[in-house]
């Protein structure tokens, strides 16, 4: 009971540190560089749910952040529906594209659904290009509205849409729901001698995972008020990934955590020019060699131990 | 009484080995049923036919009046039929209660009423009481048995299917664990399957024997009859040896 209080101050903290930050330090610079590390925790932790607590590896979560944002964008310029469509066609669209890979692939073992996430990621990518006359090509889709026009209100949009998807995430993985899963992680045969329906699950949470990201991949969009095949890189999805690891793998909470942290260490480097991607890769070797289950969740997981039974 | 079980003609060939043979029995409900056989006689095969983890090439499985044919390993546990692994296979990276709790998590929904109550509950009965929030990498070897069992109860099956249960335990472990399944047996009514390849402590657990060599059922009957059958004697010591013992006798 005293655990609960203290995960729910811990929360309370952090999202009143995330909602004062721009208030004490002020100007747009910051205000986007937070926004954009909020969105990309909206997309770690939806890798997280599906991914980290089954152990089914998704290497094409930009898949579903390119659907989602090319959805927005669409609907936006092409078709003219308001701003605040793009959230719920997104999620269904990238449910959709979800159902199509995870359908035939997570039925099996083996790589066959990390590998065709990836290559589905790759083949959208290349589709944008192809169908340039429809989808703008290498431009992509700009004149996309904004859904709120002041950058702080956007901001605490975001960070509020992130608090939202990581509380029912974190309900759903903390019920029999994620039980379930990291039995999957644990054992599928021995999921299947206990009746449970081992697909389903699979299937079920890699749609509820792309739903998400998918609303992140609009979110996106409409901040960027423009969309490009560069959503679908696989670079993307690598530093999801990363972000994951960084912050405790299935833990739902500790991504959010890898992913600002990775943002802003990505912004903090801008000023050592060509050293950048040397410091940035030497700090992740030394944070996932020294600490393989990741900096952010086993962190509070020791400082919250200590706070429940003090000395 | 009509059989719980009734298996009749069951084929499996992989590839040229043939797995096993027209295997035809039935067991009636509250029955403990022993399969005998040496390695590789196609005991753990005719489990994964059972629990349709593997599809016969023909025959057919009749689980309480119900045909098992082309259902999903899912759906056949859901029906009633519980199994545990030769090799012990808990859910890693996750504690002792949370284990038995995800097997009953399959079962249909009223068999899930106060499922935590109920685990605890399994865990004390299978002699794991106060373990239940240790992580299970933790437990030795005989503990994940008992573990297994407890998981295979969670999903309040009507027939238990145990794949060499004292494998790999001491011969105080071997008693305790026999012990266990005798007392959920007596408790609950179970009717329980299970496999071995040593005669010791499994003979005074079981009130059946169903012999299996190389794919064929070669005997059935009492734990008595079985180990004099001339069939079975000849299947563990080989025909020669099984000549010098007669010739000595």
């Amino acid at each position: 009971m005293f655990g609960k209080r203290i995960d729910f101050a811990g929360a309370a903290g952090f999202v009143a540190f995330m909602a004062a930050l721009p208030l004490v330090f002020g100007g747009n610079y910051l205000i986007g560089v937070l926004t954009v590390s909020v969105i990309y925790g909206i997309w770690a932790v939806s890798w997280d749910f599906m991914s980290g607590l089954t152990g089914r590896e998704n290497f094409g979560h930009s898949l579903f952040i390119g659907v989602g944002a090319y959805t927005a964008g669409f609907l936006n310029t092409s078709f003219g529906f308001g701003g605040w469509w793009s959230l719920p066609a997104a999620m269904v669209m990238a449910m959709v594209f979800a159902l199509v890979i995870g359908l035939p692939t997570l039925r099996l073992r083996g790589p066959y659904f990390a590998l065709a996430m990836l290559s589905g990621a790759v083949i959208m990518q290349r589709l944008m290009l192809i169908f340039w006359e429809q989808t703008g090509g290498e431009e992509g889709i700009n004149g996309i509205e904004p859904l709120i026009r002041s950058q702080l209100g956007f901001y605490y949009f975001a960070l509020a849409a992130l608090v939202l998807v990581t509380a029912l995430l974190l309900a759903l993985a903390r019920s029999h729901w994620g039980l379930i899963l990291r039995a999957i992680r644990g054992d599928e045969a021995t999921c299947q001698a206990a009746g449970i329906n081992v697909t389903f699950y699979k299937i079920a949470s890699l749609l509820i995972s792309a739903a998400f990201a998918g609303a992140g991949g609009a979110i996106y969009a409409h901040y960027q008020l423009q969309v490009s095949p560069q959503l679908f890189a696989v670079v993307t999805s690598i530093t999801i990934i990363t972000m994951v690891y960084v912050g405790g793998m299935a833990s739902i909470y500790g991504p959010v955590g890898g992913a600002i942290l990775l943002v802003l260490l990505t912004e903090l480097l801008r000023n050592f020019g060509e050293w950048r991607l040397m410091i940035y890769s030497c700090t992740l070797i030394l944070i996932l060699f020294f600490l393989p289950n990741g900096l952010i969740a086993p962190t509070w997981r020791r400082l919250r131990s200590k706070l429940v039974r003090p000395g | 009484m009509s059989a719980l079980l009734e298996v009749s003609g069951l084929n499996k060939h992989f590839g040229g080995l043939h797995a096993l043979r027209n295997v035809s029995f039935s067991i009636a409900p509250g029955e403990i049923v022993g399969i005998l056989g040496p390695n590789g006689a196609g005991k753990t095969t005719l489990y994964n036919l059972l629990t349709g983890f593997i599809p016969p090439d023909s025959g057919s499985v009749v689980f309480n009046g119900r045909t098992l044919r082309g259902l999903a390993p899912y759906r056949i546990a859901g029906l009633g039929i519980s199994r545990t692994f030769q090799l012990c296979r808990p859910f890693g990276g996750m504690s002792v209660f949370e284990n038995v709790v995800v097997g009953g998590l399959g079962a249909r929904r009223s068999a899930r009423a106060d499922l935590a109550a109920r685990a605890l509950a399994l865990l004390t009965q299978v002699g794991l009481g106060g373990k239940d929030q240790l992580q299970v990498e933790s437990l030795s070897y005989g503990d994940q048995r008992r573990l297994e069992i407890a998981r295979a109860l969670a999903a309040k099956p009507a027939l238990l299917l145990l794949d060499e249960p004292f494998a790999g335990l001491g011969s105080g472990e071997i008693a305790d664990l026999s012990a266990l399944i005798r007392g959920v047996h007596t408790e609950q009514g179970l009717t329980v399957m299970l496999i071995e390849h040593k005669l010791h402590e499994f003979m005074r657990l079981v009130g059946r024997v169903i012999a299996l060599d190389f794919g064929d059922v070669i005997a059935a009957g009492t734990p008595e009859d079985i180990v004099r059958h001339p069939a079975v004697i000849e299947a563990y010591i080989g025909r020669g040896d099984a000549q010098e013992h007669a010739g000595a006798a």
